[in-house]
């Protein structure tokens, strides 16, 4: 096992070099400039200026090395738009933002999600499981602005005098409710399908039959083995959907007022912020490399037959 | 009486009087806060004057900070003393008094030693200020910012820029040419000193608030990047007692919905993050919504090389109908134009006398016109940047141009390959483009110098030698009304009916807001600036 994460780790190097690479070459490649905001071009000594001060004056090659061998001393550059502050500057500001509601939208979409799908599942083909799922694939075709929206509309607006909950912003438990509620949504019916469906070809197995015929209470066969067994895919499903939620959501974060990083990623790309769009871009690459090899560990805990294998 | 009695109703009645001074006491000291809540649509990029160049931080600035003039009010817009008390221009020598009261929030005068090295920083080629260009009518200003640090000493062109100071409170500069707009365009946050020994010592983070040292009604005091900023006021200024509110509170939302919905639970008082366009009619019908005359102007240019016909360029002007635009698509109040130059300008009617774009589109001309092309381009491609506002007024053009029998496709990018497809010189593909102009200060030169050959704005492939020369002209003559028939004689080339329509106006534009009664002396001027200390709630 120990081999199997050091093996994981030293191939996150080449990884995140090949990412910086393709994010580089991707960005120079729709052109734009970064310094002129309005309709105002930028007068062509003032332009050369700019391009002096950040290094774009210099080939492309020599530019992704420069910028290789800061990231190597966990220097991000500066911002091109916002003048006053680092790339590390954006990132230390605003990740522990995303951070806490991606966490929050993740055990939200799991406290609902998971007994939401086992109780379908258990309830199989009745009118409580097609309300169940009924809801489910709701939730997953509704888009998250307009959920987002609708939540602002109904709960801080019409309703605001009874549950005090604010339009936007972070500040606060009230404010963490409903941006919680709009991105956690999607992945909880995520989760409710899924588990549904495994807990659906667990039931089906010889070893619940023979738990069953043993004479164990079902609610121990549930717990104990049915569980156990559906839970794997839902780990390994776990990871990339956190990785996803961490690192942000722009369009939750754009309607809420809540000053995370995948606003601040996608006005970046937009703005031609460089050095911002990828800085993130390193960081969102380390997150969901940490969050696959995680994922990756507990499965090989959670699953006997895949330990065995690694060793 | 008795007594006891008498020691009753002694002690209650200096009870109920120090009861009395007691409530009058928390009275006095207990009046209401004056706080504005105010959404704003962005995270400002830079609170350095040196660098910031949107509106926002523009914004915010000229209110933590004091310039040296401000603009009185519309339409006039003159200078009026501020941080400067007196000035006077002989040619091209400005001299500024400054006011010896003006204090930085540290309590060290402001002085004219720190403007010269606020403005020669911003002019350094090392700083790469955008807004460098505002300092070029000043001698020696263009030729610093265009030195390369690593190839030739610029100290020397450093030495020879036109900005001294004489004395502690006198400025001297120094302009390559006189320029009566000069006085009016220091009012731009560009010209606002900074304090050098904490720019030196903080670096980059000057501006954040346990840095910044400023020296204006208020003082930041809160900066969650992202999402809020906090302003207070500061009570040392020198003209603290005039000023009403005690904090503003500027909310960051980006998302129209979101603020409109802000705006309505009464969470903000001032909702200037903008408007949805399908939100517009049903405000229209409240107090709420506050318009504003803007100086700027919303126009489509042509590439005169694809619709190289005058004439065909003048029915294109014909045939759209600005008052319908107006009127069911942008619905702010924005006026038809007529011209280039906004009447609002100084000496803008006179500029505007025979601009003939008409507001309500006459086919007939139209047609006329369109009948003397000897070979119309009947394909053309109109390009417009993403945005819902711009795409409906294309839809709208498109509709009144199919009229003259011409095909119009409509070509959508994103802003900032929009800005690199449209060069100059403009792609060949683009028959015609959308841009719009807000002006720098409040004179016309700044319009019109957009349509000389060299401009960086003009993005029209016209070039003619007679419009270079009046504006050159008008640069070099001081005297207002000869200034103005000269701009007369230029705007003529431009929206006249001998001239060469190179562009086409659609119309002027408004600044808009949601403000609740309850907000008073809240205004925009026509350079999009808002003055706080005028402001107060209740």
């Amino acid at each position: 096992m120990l081999a199997f994460i050091i093996r994981r780790i030293v191939w996150t190097i080449p990884v995140i070099l090949l990412v910086i690479l393709m994010t580089f070459l991707m960005m120079r490649l729709i052109k734009g400039n970064p310094f002129q905001v309005t309709d105002r071009p930028v007068p062509p000594s003032i332009q050369r200026n700019l391009d002096r001060k950040f290094h774009l004056d210099k080939p492309w090659w020599e530019q992704y090395l420069y910028y290789v061998r800061d990231v190597g001393r966990f220097d991000l550059g500066p911002s091109l738009v916002q003048r006053n502050q680092d790339v590390n500057d954006v990132i230390k500001e605003h990740f522990p933002t995303s951070i806490k509601l991606g966490l929050m939208a993740m055990g939200f979409a799991i406290v609902i999600g998971v007994p939401l799908g086992v109780f379908a599942a258990l309830r199989h083909n009745t009118v409580l499981d097609y309300t169940a799922m009924g809801l489910a694939n709701l939730g997953f075709a509704v888009p998250s602005f307009l959920v987002a929206t609708l939540l602002i509309y109904f709960f801080a607006l019409r309703l605001k005098d009874y549950t005090g909950l604010p339009t936007n912003g972070w500040n606060g438990p009230s404010s963490w409710v409903l941006p919680v509620i709009a991105l956690g949504i999607y992945p909880m019916t995520y989760f409710a399908r899924l588990v549904r469906g495994t807990v659906l070809e667990t039931l089906q197995q010889d070893y619940i039959r023979t738990a069953k015929a043993k004479g164990l209470r079902w609610r121990f066969v549930v717990g104990k083995h049915v569980l156990r067994n559906s839970l794997i895919p839902v780990v390994t499903a776990a990871g990339p959907v956190l990785g996803g939620l961490i690192t942000g959501s722009f369009i939750v974060e754009t309607i809420f007022g809540i000053p995370g990083i995948g606003r601040y990623y996608v006005t970046a790309v937009t703005g031609r912020d460089y050095s911002v769009v990828m800085g993130i871009t390193v960081l969102l690459s380390v997150i969901i490399i940490v969050a696959n090899l995680v994922v990756d560990i507990l499965y090989g805990y959670l699953d006997p037959r895949i330990r065995d294998e690694r060793a | 009486m008795r007594k006891s009695k008498r020691w009753a109703w002694w002690a209650g009645a200096a009870a109920l009087i120090a009861i009395t001074v007691a409530g009058s006491a928390i009275g006095a000291t207990g009046a209401k806060t004056q706080v504005l809540r105010e959404s704003i649509g962005a995270e400002p990029p830079s609170l350095d004057p040196g660098l910031a160049t949107d509106t926002t931080s523009a914004n915010i600035i000229l209110n933590i900070m004091e310039p040296l003039v401000k603009l009185g009010p519309a339409p006039a817009l003159k200078a009026l003393p501020a941080a400067a008390s007196s000035w006077s221009v002989k040619g091209k020598v400005v001299n500024l008094k400054l006011n010896p009261a003006v204090r930085w929030t540290n309590g060290q005068p402001v002085t004219s030693a720190d403007y010269v090295w606020s403005w020669l920083r911003t002019i350094s080629p090392e700083l790469g200020a955008d807004y460098a260009y505002q300092f070029y009518g000043i001698q020696g200003a263009e030729a610093y910012n265009g030195c390369d640090p690593g190839k030739a000493n610029c100290n020397a062109l450093k030495n020879k820029v036109g900005i001294k100071a004489v004395g502690k409170y006198g400025l001297r500069v120094t302009l390559t040419s006189p320029q009566p707009w000069f006085i009016q365009q220091l009012s731009h946050h560009s010209f606002l000193p900074v304090n050098k020994a904490t720019v030196t010592k903080y670096g980059n983070k000057w501006t954040e608030p346990q840095n910044i040292v400023t020296d204006g009604p208020f003082k930041l005091s809160a900066w969650k990047h992202d999402a809020s900023l906090t302003l207070v006021k500061n009570t040392k200024w020198r003209n603290a007692s005039s000023v009403k509110l005690d904090r503003i509170q500027l909310s960051i939302i980006t998302d129209a919905s979101t603020a409109l919905n802000a705006f309505k639970a009464g969470n903000i008082d001032v909702d200037s993050t903008g408007l949805n366009p399908v939100d517009v009619k049903d405000l229209k019908k409240t107090a709420f919504l506050k318009t504003y005359k803007a100086l700027g102007t919303y126009y489509y240019g042509f590439n005169v090389k694809n619709i190289s016909d005058v004439n065909q360029r003048r029915a294109m002007s014909f045939a759209v109908d600005r008052k319908a635009i107006t009127k069911y698509i942008t619905q702010l109040g924005q006026v038809p134009a007529r011209g280039f130059t906004p009447p609002g300008i100084a000496g803008g009617p006179t500029i505007l006398k025979n601009a003939f774009n008409p507001p309500t589109h006459q086919t007939a001309k139209a047609k006329a016109y369109m009948a003397l092309v000897k070979n119309p381009k009947k394909d053309i491609h109109l390009y417009i940047n993403n945005s819902p506002g711009h795409i409906n007024i294309a839809t709208a053009v498109q509709a009144f141009w199919k009229e003259l029998g011409l095909n119009v496709q409509i070509k959508v990018q994103e802003w900032k390959q929009y800005l690199e497809f449209l060069g100059p010189p403009p792609n060949s593909d683009v028959d015609v483009y959308r841009l719009g102009w807000i002006y720098d200060y409040p004179d016309a030169q700044n319009g019109l110098v957009l349509w000389t050959c060299g401009s960086g704005n003009n993005n029209t492939n016209w070039c003619n030698k007679k419009y270079d020369a009046l504006i050159a002209k008008a640069n070099n003559t001081p005297n207002a009304n000869a200034r103005y028939l000269l701009y007369q004689q230029a705007e003529d080339l431009i929206s006249g009916p001998k001239g060469d329509m190179p562009l086409m106006p659609i119309y002027w534009y408004t600044y808009t807001n949601l403000q609740h009664q309850n907000v008073k002396g809240y205004t925009i001027n026509p350079m999009d600036q808002t003055t706080y200390s005028a402001v107060s709630i209740g």
